[in-house]
């Protein structure tokens, strides 16, 4: 079905295909029923071996026919001495090879060869490797082969270093191979893993089975990731096109994954509600709260049904508990799954409090380096630069410079950031909106610095091409926001997490879906001006948010709908100062 | 040393309109050869090249040309004794067919002319240990067959009878340095797995342990200059791996990332004039499995000629609502 590409032909040569198909089909049903009736009278013999060889050698994906020669072959091991089978297994390995000759990417195939080694009485797995290695030479990107290739390193014990030798050879040979690079990606956790308890310590050599790259927090120690950094900046100064050594680069820069804990808990005397934040979305199952010693019966739902898994969580106390100004409370709440807990003091005289963690920006947004290896990552910036320098349109050189840049310093290189992102959108017009969304993740985490820097529960980011919002779980106890003349199109559910909000100011975007500002208990004011609502449906969000009374949405087109001041009266009662 | 980008030109002449009534000419005739050689030799995967052909002529509301008694008949002679499902009469049951079954009778509204408990049975027996499944008695593992596994039950409402939390662990384990996913442990990530994997993890619920940024880049980066999109990097644009690559996209959220004008235009182009149906490129023989994926491109792409399709289970949207299934999506 692929790769067939379609020829005119005549009349003539049509009938002649015609006839020539006819007689094959003749031939193949011949065979195939043949085989079909020798199986259901489980005739399990050396014909049917042979009868099935003739349809598999062009049609190797007719799995059930695999199937069949592996119930004889399996009757065969019970009737015949191993020397025998040793023989048939050996003839089947043949066979197959043959017909991955024919089709180097049939799923059967594979797995039969993968089957009949696992039968062999003595297998040879020298052969097996040398045969991976005959067929990557041919296509070096097989993935049938790759896979079958770590089937046969398993069982026969071949060492990680081993290997790791094999993917630097590829490489060497040819920098632009993705399974290379991926490859390298799954043994170098393996033979130099960092240390979980002390990320400090130096390379140690073991081989503890771990989980993917990917999901296994970290991966590589630090030794081998300036080996690695250099066999990168070799393919990219060889190559700056290809992008798999680019992939492998963005990787090896990747941050490390949060720890899972409580990063925050809120208190508020109103409604008797608690907030809780996690570092992760989560799905609570096991979530305790203590009030002044005594276990609470409370349920806790997530910011938004739809989310079975979110980064907070709510619920309200029994009535009365806490309402009372006069009183001091002491708040705990323990993730009893996760061995973990945090505590939270609630004074007199206090309408709401908190306690959180002071995330830094290592913690939230930043690689994983440790600072003492600053000097690292300054001279991979270095590298590239001098690249982009040779290469001024390289949309990957470009791409790398900006994470380095955020690794190293996020506010101080802000500008250079926005210049590149600038470039980036010019050379890779196809991907622009992906560069806009991920320009709009560094600002925000760039403003959300600045307020906790400023210890403030302001948020502004207005005028910065912002074409999507992200971390907004961070944003727990932020009152004000303001997001004007950016290109928002909506306000995402993720926005139910700001359940301090009282002032919204937006004006200036596109925003036409407002699902975010859903149960808001202290969001008063709401700005839209200037924005694509169309529709009163489009407001229902706002009816669930108690305290709303003032709403501006002149300029919109919702503004020129009949009856907009009747209906909007009756969808938002408590609005005591409406703009249209 | 440099490798060139491999892609395809889209000549200036290439179909560059929708070809509906052709392509539901095509599908309805595609049947009727029967004695086919080609045809004959695909029977190992006919279950499936059914669902092809009846869910892309559901998108384009042409259903009811199809023969609805004789593909339920048929479907029922196909299902064997441990509940599982084969491609074809005579052929041994297996995850991917019972799954393309299970989808045709969804459509049809008719999962009851099976036995429904069987097949419930025959996917829960092919899970294994670490939380895998295989795809038959045989014990190939794959996460494709994951995939084949939660969809099948989640349309009959039975997700509940395999180790939900085994299989997610499992497929999570087949993640790779690039957020993508492979076959099994290890493997390189490809985006018919991708496809797979992310399908997987809205069924279970678990769409929130893919890191959606990266992986999306990944997947916007298949985009090529022809507009078309591959599968793995350095490797041409195919049509299939274009809904591979875009309905993943749209299950992580992600999918303005790309071009979607240029993507619509190479869709296009791989439609065949004369005969109706898509192709894998631009002047290939066009087949049912890509015409499904083309259209079901389209759809996703906004296309209102046809009905919307769903993400993750390549079907009608309004099917999986007649039968009260949502999808989650990540936002
Ligand atoms: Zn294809």
């Amino acid at each position: 079905m692929h790769g067939r590409v379609k020829v005119k032909t005549t009349a003539q040569q049509e009938e002649e295909k015609r006839k020539e198909r006819e007689k094959k089909l003749k031939v193949y049903l011949t065979v195939r029923d043949a085989i079909f009736k020798k199986r259901t009278n489980s005739e399990l013999d050396e014909e049917a071996l042979q009868l099935t060889q003739q349809l598999l050698a062009s049609n190797p994906d007719f799995a059930t026919l695999w199937n069949y020669r592996r119930e004889i072959l399996l009757h065969l091991e019970t009737v015949k001495e191993d020397e025998e089978m040793q023989k048939l297994y050996e003839a089947e390995l043949l066979f197959i090879e043959s017909c991955l000759k024919v089709n180097p990417k049939s799923y059967g195939s594979w797995h039969h060869r993968g089957w009949v080694s696992s039968r062999l009485p003595r297998p040879d797995w020298k052969r097996e490797l040398s045969l991976c290695d005959r067929c990557l030479s041919l296509d070096d990107r097989n993935f049938h082969c790759w896979d079958y290739r770590r089937l046969v390193v398993k069982a026969s014990k071949v060492s990680v270093e081993q290997e790791l030798q094999f993917t630097d050879r590829l490489i060497g040979s040819n920098f632009s191979n993705y399974s290379s690079w991926h490859y390298r990606s799954t043994l170098l956790p393996l033979l130099h893993p960092q240390p979980a308890s002390d990320p400090e310590s130096a390379c140690q050599k073991h081989t503890r089975p771990t989980a993917s790259p990917q999901t296994h927090g970290h991966r590589v120690c630090e030794e081998q990731l300036l080996k690695e950094y250099e066999l990168v900046q070799n393919a990219v100064f060889t190559d700056p096109n290809d992008q798999s050594a680019w992939f492998y680069y963005r990787w090896l820069l990747g941050r490390a994954e949060r720890e899972e804990l409580i990063s925050c808990v809120y208190v508020s005397r109103e409604g008797e509600r608690v907030a809780v934040a996690f570092s992760k979305p989560v799905n609570v199952v096991n979530l305790m709260l203590v009030l002044d010693g005594q276990p609470q019966q409370v349920e806790w739902r997530s910011v938004h049904p739809q989310f079975r898994h979110s980064p907070v969580w709510l619920c309200e106390l029994p009535p009365s508990s806490i309402s009372d100004i006069n009183n001091e409370h002491n708040l705990t709440v323990h993730w009893t799954e996760k061995h973990t807990h945090r505590d939270c003091a609630l004074y007199t005289g206090r309408m709401e409090s908190w306690c959180r963690e002071s995330a830094t920006d290592q913690e939230l947004f930043r690689s994983e380096l440790s600072v003492e290896k600053t000097s690292v990552l300054q001279s991979e910036l270095q590298s590239c630069t001098q690249l982009l320098e040779l290469e001024p349109q390289n949309k990957w050189c470009l791409l790398t410079i900006i994470l380095l840049m955020r690794a190293l310093d996020p506010l101080g290189h802000e500008k250079e950031t926005l210049t590149h992102f600038q470039t980036l959108k010019e050379v890779d017009p196809m991907r622009s909106s992906y560069y806009s969304d991920l320009c709009s993740k560094f600002m925000i985490e760039n403003t959300i610095l600045k307020m906790e820097y400023a210890e403030v529960r302001v948020f502004s980011l207005s005028d910065k091409n912002l074409s999507t919002l992200c971390h907004l779980d961070q944003l727990l106890l932020v009152t004000h926001i303001n997001l004007c003349s950016n290109q928002l199109v909506k306000l995402p559910l993720q926005f139910t997490m700001l359940h301090c909000l009282e002032v919204l100011e937006a004006d200036d975007n596109a925003i036409e879906n407002l699902e975010g500002l859903y149960h808001l208990p202290k969001l008063e004011e709401v700005s839209l001006k200037n924005n694509q609502i169309s529709k009163i449906a489009d407001l229902s969000p706002l009816a669930t948010c108690p305290k709303l009374t003032r709403l501006d949405l002149r300029g919109n087109p919702v503004t020129q709908a009949d009856d907009v001041w009747a209906e909007l009266a009756e969808l938002l009662p408590s609005l005591t100062e409406l703009l249209l | 040393m440099g490798t060139q980008i491999k892609d395809v030109v889209i000549k200036p002449d290439a179909p560059n309109t929708l070809l509906l009534e052709k392509h539901a000419d095509y599908i309805a005739a595609y049947g009727s050869k029967k004695d086919d050689y080609e045809y004959t030799l695909s029977e190992y995967l006919r279950m499936s090249g059914i669902y092809w052909g009846l869910t892309v002529m559901d998108l384009m509301s042409q259903l009811q040309r199809m023969n609805r008694d004789e593909i339920i008949d048929f479907i029922q002679a196909s299902q064997h004794e441990c509940g599982g499902i084969s491609a074809s009469v005579g052929h041994d049951p297996h995850l991917l067919y019972t799954l393309s079954a299970v989808q045709i009778l969804t459509l049809y509204d008719s999962v009851k002319s099976i036995d429904v408990d069987k097949v419930v049975e025959y996917v829960q027996g092919l899970q294994q240990e670490d939380g895998s499944f295989a795809g038959d008695k045989w014990g190939e593992i794959d996460t494709r067959f994951s995939f084949c596994a939660v969809a099948t039950l989640a349309l009959l409402g039975r997700l509940d009878a395999v180790d939900v939390d085994k299989a997610v662990q499992f497929v999570l384990s087949c993640m790779n340095f690039d957020g993508g996913f492979g076959c099994r442990p290890g493997s390189e990530s490809h985006a018919g797995q991708i496809y797979c994997c992310t399908g997987f993890l809205s069924i279970t619920g678990q769409l929130h342990q893919v890191n959606a940024d990266l992986l999306g880049w990944w997947l916007c980066e298949r985009q090529l200059p022809s507009g078309g999109l591959n599968g793995r990097p350095e490797k041409l644009p195919d049509v299939c791996y274009s809904w591979w690559v875009l309905a993943a996209l749209k299950i992580i959220g992600r999918i303005q990332w790309i071009d979607k004008a240029k993507l619509r235009r190479f869709i296009l182009a791989c439609q065949d004039e004369e005969t109706g149906g898509f192709a894998d490129r631009p002047g290939d023989m066009v087949d049912p499995f890509h015409t499904l994926f083309g259209i079901a491109g389209l759809s996703l792409l906004g296309e209102e000629q046809v009905k919307t399709v769903d993400p993750v289970f390549c079907m009608p949207e309004e099917v999986l609502q007649r039968i009260g299934l949502h999808t989650d999506l990540l936002t």
